[in-house]
């Protein structure tokens, strides 16, 4: 189903293919008053090109910035393209933003021309109009409670269409000509992302960017238009953008817009989408629904899932990446696929889906394997803004858990003495929209881009990241130590909360632990283990057992990687209280702040590097209501089994 | 409230000296107020102020020893609630009345039968009327369900949802009548403060979208005076109070009665 | 989970004995499932007369004694029209007669008696039991008369390669089975697709807001009563096409008050579970039971078929008071 795009350089020269070539097929639906309202691909060229129409009798120019406000929908996607038409930019701003953080962006980028999607977004905008004085027109798609605004600012999206199908009955050729001018080097649309200081950065991506990452990736793939994907996070993030813009433009599928937030579980159950992607956090939140309602569920049906989930463990990755599984076991798994998987993914909304990512952030190996014993095809793929998403991608049966795949067709990895990872890709950005400073440091003369992001290709060529470069030290003999990279790891494991690692400039590597409070004592109840609370709960023998044994596979998961090895942790302490952000010790975003309990525990950093037994500390703790107070205890040392990088095997 | 839809118009019901009694307890007394076309008219009163009573009585559930209700020009002292209703006033209940078995799509339906046209036979055979009526009613009941966001439990029995959404289908259930008067038992109670807020802005966007002229009762004062265009004060079943927020709230009498008493 | 351990130990134990005998071989096989199939048809019929209780029961409040005396009513009505036309256009008719007779009860009985205590309607239905078999003798006559559906009587031999001797079947009783099943489908989808259905489902959740959202309880009324009177004419046809409709069957249907208190008096469900598990229970009592009763204890003879059901039902109504599928709170009668 591959059509030739030669010469198909912009987004509304695709959508024209698009309506001319599969015109009858679906788009986009739309969930509404109960029912999937189809746009086909004729409908949807045909609504842009009037909106378009519309926007340039309002006074839309090339170059000009549509800002964009608001959840998918197919009105906004259209407005998206309509832009586009004209030589503008459509700058997809958060629908949960605030109305101050809306300001910066669209004084930024000069926008003149905004589209809201409901009530609630046109008064954020109304909000910070007197800080944006560019800003003329505000459109809005829905109209109710809109019908009091008098501002002459505002006006219905209908309004613009209707006198955009009259411009464009006037005129049909007039559009034609815009469109023709536009050229794969144009900016095609404008993300900003959120720097964690100060203000945010406007990527400006062009189409030829856009087009060629989208292509690359649905080739790797084999995404056609029989793909359906729902797109159900906000159209302002890059991840969202790609899947619900950029790749049906280029292959054809349909993108499904759901009811509303709450719906998206039952709506993706009826739609059935072939293609998926969710960040780790929203693939953990499904996972806890489903055993909360296993755990409500009769003991015959708790035994069949115990059961089946156990054999999936064992065999369902293997199956999924077409290695050899025994027959029984294969026969087995083909039961539970009966019992259990089907419904399961059924219940997931996932029946149908062929290819899932998840990216962003760091998944947790047991969350990762969970969905692929199952039987769903999720990946790990490596992106940003910056880079129009795709760099490295999981190919089918290469998947790992730990690291992101081999760089897609078209990009070039390099890495800096420093690990820091370098891309050359067509995908790059154009630049830091009215940012050179910023363009320069991220984008060198040669056309690396500079990740900020620590990591290094394993034997297979895959990409793994370890780290934010500013993060990665050095232990004193010049052996790597990624601690987030370490700390994440040891999270990944239930009974640990928190865990700090300590060892740039020293000889090995030592950890904080925080434990987790509820799974550890939950854990301790099931044992018989009294205790009366946190401190108590931290200083048992038993406890440090267990946390030894996760340092251990830790230690042993390390060991099998030639870059990390040698920075195994070698000991570790329970911390006596947890880490909280009113004691300066977390960020309010719920960080480790390294440095800071570094400072404030340099006692037990010391003892941990000098191989002390036991410590009596003594801590100044604030409480809720301002008090503060000292807590003290003897702490337990403890060392953890480091595995030579030859015996990883046996170990692990 | 000084944006609105529709302005406020002429008299739509008005009730005249009701009196009621049970047995020999006097639960209204000589009770006289006026309800004007789009407006959001609230009564309030401590408990046992006859508010209920009020209520049903215009809703026909009670039938006054003395006095009438004028409703549209027309009087009536004994129509049951099926001819309120039927009339164009519906309501709401204070200790929800759903339809416990039902979902929440089935439990909003309900609300349209006293529109439905085609014959039990029609009916039965889904025949093309009946198909044709039911569409159409559905396409009504999915507007509101839009309007109140109830999208996520179409389909859930209505036992199963927690209390504030309960009330929300209600309303909804009320609003599928298309009634021009609609009586609100209390919508408040039970509430959280961010469930009130959502069920304060539902009301005012009905009486604004829709025009439906509001009556409501409720314990609330706060709410109440933020969202009514004008208030009637009971106690003890006599009148004692009406008028705008502002002017019942400065009524030496309201305030001994109702204000003066530490809530 | 809450078990109520007395109800799952009293079912188990009705599974057992309804195993037991084809368990220690007292019974061929074939006899067995034969005498199994007899009782399952009996117990269609009392669970066509216990539908009617519940429906009016769930819709109206009202525990309508006169169930039983509907079904003589309509059977004479459609036994004697017959004689003068086809039998389709005495069906025809005869639900005409039972839908009049709704709209007669809600006019003369329900509505004067509306808003009163539940033991003054049951009253009123008692009224009602001894009007209808009266005025339905005066009316129709009081000779045993008789329904032919026109089916042939005489049994079928199947099954005979499974079983020694094969099983003996009435074709008449296949069918009306078949009618019975097809009754119950209908009633459902009647229940849940029509517009009607849902406002009587309404009116039996909660009459207050029925009404106050223009539900007419009073329309309610007659069309639940009609059904009712409808699905006691198909019992009533049945049962008198193959015992000839006669005073008793009045009589046998009182055996639907065992049934709805084991099924649960709200529960349309528990009415058709309900009226098999009695009807095939007492059958098995009486062919299985009865003998080994009589020469243990050396009684007189058997006899258990009429009074199983009412101590089933009284074992139920001391375990789960509310029946196996009904209610908790059942606040009227």
């Amino acid at each position: 189903m591959a059509d030739s795009l030669a010469g198909l350089d912009t987004f509304p020269k695709l959508l024209a293919h698009h309506a001319k070539a599969r015109g009858a097929l679906p788009a986009l639906r739309e969930k509404s008053l109960g029912i999937w309202q189809t746009w086909s691909w004729k409908r949807f060229a045909d609504e842009a090109r009037a909106f378009a129409c519309g926007l340039a009798a309002a006074g839309f120019k090339r170059g000009d910035h549509l800002a964009i406000v608001g959840d998918n929908r197919p009105r906004l996607y259209a407005a998206m393209c309509a832009a586009q038409c004209l030589g503008g930019i459509p700058v997809p701003m958060y629908q949960d933003a605030a109305a101050a953080e809306m300001a910066f962006p669209i004084q930024n980028a000069g926008v003149e021309f905004a589209l809201a999607e409901d009530q609630e977004q046109v008064d954020k905008l109304l909000e910070i109009l007197p800080q944006c004085p560019a800003l003329k027109r505000i459109y809005y798609d829905d109209p109710r409670g809109m019908r009091h605004y008098k501002q002459p600012q505002l006006a219905p999206y209908d309004t613009l269409l209707e006198q955009g199908r009259a411009a464009l009955a006037r005129d049909p050729a007039l559009l034609e000509t815009e469109i023709a001018k536009g050229s794969g080097s144009d900016t095609a649309a404008m993300f900003f992302t959120s720097g964690t200081t100060g203000n945010p950065k406007g990527v400006v991506l062009t189409h030829h960017a856009l087009i060629d990452r989208a292509a690359a990736a649905a080739e790797l793939e084999g995404l056609s238009d029989r793909d359906i994907v729902i797109a159900y996070l906000p159209p302002a993030w890059i991840g969202q953008n790609i899947f619900s813009y950029a790749q049906p433009f280029v292959t054809g599928y349909c993108i499904c817009c759901p009811e509303s937030a709450e719906t998206v579980m039952t709506d993706m159950r009826e739609i059935g989408p072939t293609y998926y992607f969710a960040p780790p956090r929203v693939l953990e939140a499904l996972l806890t629904q489903v055993s909360i309602r296993m755990e409500d569920a009769g003991a015959i049906k708790r035994g069949l899932y115990r059961y089946f989930m156990a054999l999936a463990q064992r065999v369902g990755g293997a199956i999924l990446d077409g290695r050899p599984v025994g027959a029984a076991d294969r026969l087995l798994y083909r039961l539970g696929d009966l019992l259990v998987y089907g419904p399961l993914r059924n219940v997931l909304g996932m029946s149908r889906v062929r290819v899932a990512y998840t990216a962003g952030e760091a998944i947790g190996p047991d969350l990762f394997k969970f969905y692929r014993s199952i039987g769903i095809n999720l990946k790990q793929l490596y992106g940003s803004t910056e880079t129009s998403v795709f760099v490295c991608i999981q190919p089918n049966g290469q998947v790992r858990a730990d690291t992101v795949g081999p760089a897609v067709k078209g990009v070039e990895l390099k890495f800096t003495p420093q690990r820091e990872l370098l891309i050359r890709s067509p995908g790059l950005f154009k630049e830091y929209y009215k940012n050179p400073q910023a363009t320069l440091e991220a984008k060198d003369p040669e056309g690396w881009f500079h990740t900020g992001d620590a990591g290094y290709l394993d034997q297979e060529g895959h990409l793994k990241i370890i780290d934010r470069v500013k993060d990665v030290g050095t232990l004193a003999d010049g052996t790597l130590f990624a601690p987030k990279y370490l700390e994440n790891k040891l999270k990944f494991f239930p009974y640990v909360k928190e865990a700090v690692m300590f060892g740039h400039g020293r000889d090995r590597v030592c950890a904080f632990v925080n434990i987790d409070m509820e799974a550890v004592g939950s854990w301790a109840e099931k044992r018989n283990l009294p205790y009366s609370g946190y401190t108590d709960l931290a200083s048992r023998d038993e406890v440090f057992e267990l946390v030894r044994e996760c340092v251990e596979k830790v230690n042993a998961d390390l060991a099998a990687e030639p870059e990390l090895a040698g920075s195994q942790i070698s000991r570790f302490l329970i911390l006596h209280k947890e880490l909280d952000a009113d004691d300066g010790e977390l960020t309010r975003t719920r960080k480790v702040r390294r440095g800071a309990i570094g400072d404030k525990y340099r006692e037990l950093v010391e003892a941990l590097h000098d191989g002390r037994q036991v410590v009596h500390v003594e801590t100044q703790v604030r409480y809720e209501d301002g008090r503060t107070g000292l807590t003290s205890a003897d702490l337990k040392l403890r060392d953890a089994k480091i595995f030579s990088p030859a015996g990883a095997k046996k170990a692990a | 409230m000084s944006q609105r839809g529709n302005p406020i118009g002429e008299v739509i019901l008005s009730v005249e000296g009701v009196s009621l009694a049970f047995g020999g307890v006097r639960a209204l007394t000589d009770v006289s107020f006026e309800v004007r076309e789009h407006e959001v008219r609230a009564i309030i009163g401590p408990n046992g102020a006859g508010k209920s009573s009020m209520l049903n009585v215009i809703n026909g559930v009670y039938h006054p020893q003395q006095g009438t209700i004028r409703f549209l020009g027309q009087t009536y002292h004994d129509m049951d609630p099926h001819e309120t209703a039927l009339a164009g006033i519906a309501r709401t209940f204070q200790n929800l009345a759903l339809f416990k078995g039902m979902s929440v799509l089935e439990n909003i339906l309900t609300g349209r039968n006293l529109r439905m046209r085609a014959n039990l036979l029609l009916q039965a055979l889904r025949a093309g009327p009946a198909l044709r009526e039911e569409i159409e009613h559905r396409e009504r009941v999915e507007h509101i369900i839009d309007f109140l966001e109830i999208q996520p439990w179409r389909k859930t029995p209505v036992g199963r949802l927690p209390y504030g959404l309960q009330k929300r289908v209600d309303l909804a259930r009320a609003l599928a009548m298309e009634p021009r008067v609609l009586l609100l038992d209390e919508p408040m109670a039970g509430m959280n403060l961010e469930e009130k807020q959502d069920m304060c802005r539902f009301i005012l966007d009905v009486n604004d979208h829709f025009g439906t002229t509001i009556v409501l009762i409720e314990h609330d004062m706060g709410v109440v005076m933020d969202i009514s265009d004008r208030v009637v004060v009971l106690d003890y079943g006599k009148k004692i109070g009406d008028g705008t927020p502002h002017e019942v709230r400065a009524s030496q009498a309201v305030i001994d009665a109702y204000l003066g008493v530490s809530h | 989970m809450a078990r109520n351990w007395p109800v799952v130990l009293l079912c188990a134990a009705l599974l057992v004995g309804l195993a037991l005998p084809l368990a220690t071989g007292a019974s061929p096989p074939g006899f067995y499932v034969e005498v199994l199939l007899g009782g399952l048809m009996t117990g269609v019929l009392y669970s066509l007369v216990a539908m009617g209780f519940a429906l009016i029961f769930k819709a109206s409040g009202v525990f309508n004694f006169a169930q039983g005396a509907m079904v003589l009513f309509a059977a004479l009505a459609v036994a004697r029209l017959a004689e003068r036309m086809p039998l389709w256009a005495a069906i025809l008719l005869g639900i005409v007669v039972m839908i009049a007779l709704a709209f007669v009860i809600e006019r003369v009985v329900l509505r004067p008696l509306v808003n009163q205590e539940g033991i003054a309607l049951f009253m009123a239905t008692l009224g009602v039991t001894f009007f209808l078999d009266g005025f339905g003798q005066t009316v129709w006559g009081s000779d045993i008369y008789k329904i032919d559906l026109g089916i042939a009587k005489e049994p079928v031999m199947v099954l005979q390669g499974l079983f020694q001797g094969g099983i003996l079947i009435n074709k008449e009783d296949v069918a009306a089975a078949l009618v019975a099943v097809a009754l119950v489908a209908v009633l459902a989808l009647f229940f849940q697709k029509t517009a009607t259905g849902r406002a009587l489902r309404a009116v039996a959740d909660d009459h207050q807001a029925a009404q106050s959202i223009g539900i007419p309880l009073n329309r309610m009324w007659v069309i639940v009563w009609s059904v009712a009177g409808i699905v006691a004419l198909v019992a009533g046809v049945i049962w008198g096409s193959r015992l000839g409709v006669q005073f008793s069957v009045s009589l046998v249907a009182l055996k639907a008050l065992p049934v709805v208190i084991l099924g649960g008096l709200t529960s349309v469900t528990g009415a058709i579970v309900g009226g098999l598990i009695i009807g095939v229970g007492e059958k098995m009592a009486e062919v299985f039971l009865g003998p080994v009763l009589v020469k243990t204890f050396d009684l007189a003879g058997g006899g258990i078929e009429n009074w199983f059901a009412y101590v089933l039902a009284l074992l139920f109504l001391l375990v789960r008071p509310q029946g196996l599928f009904g209610e908790k709170h059942i606040d009227r009668v």
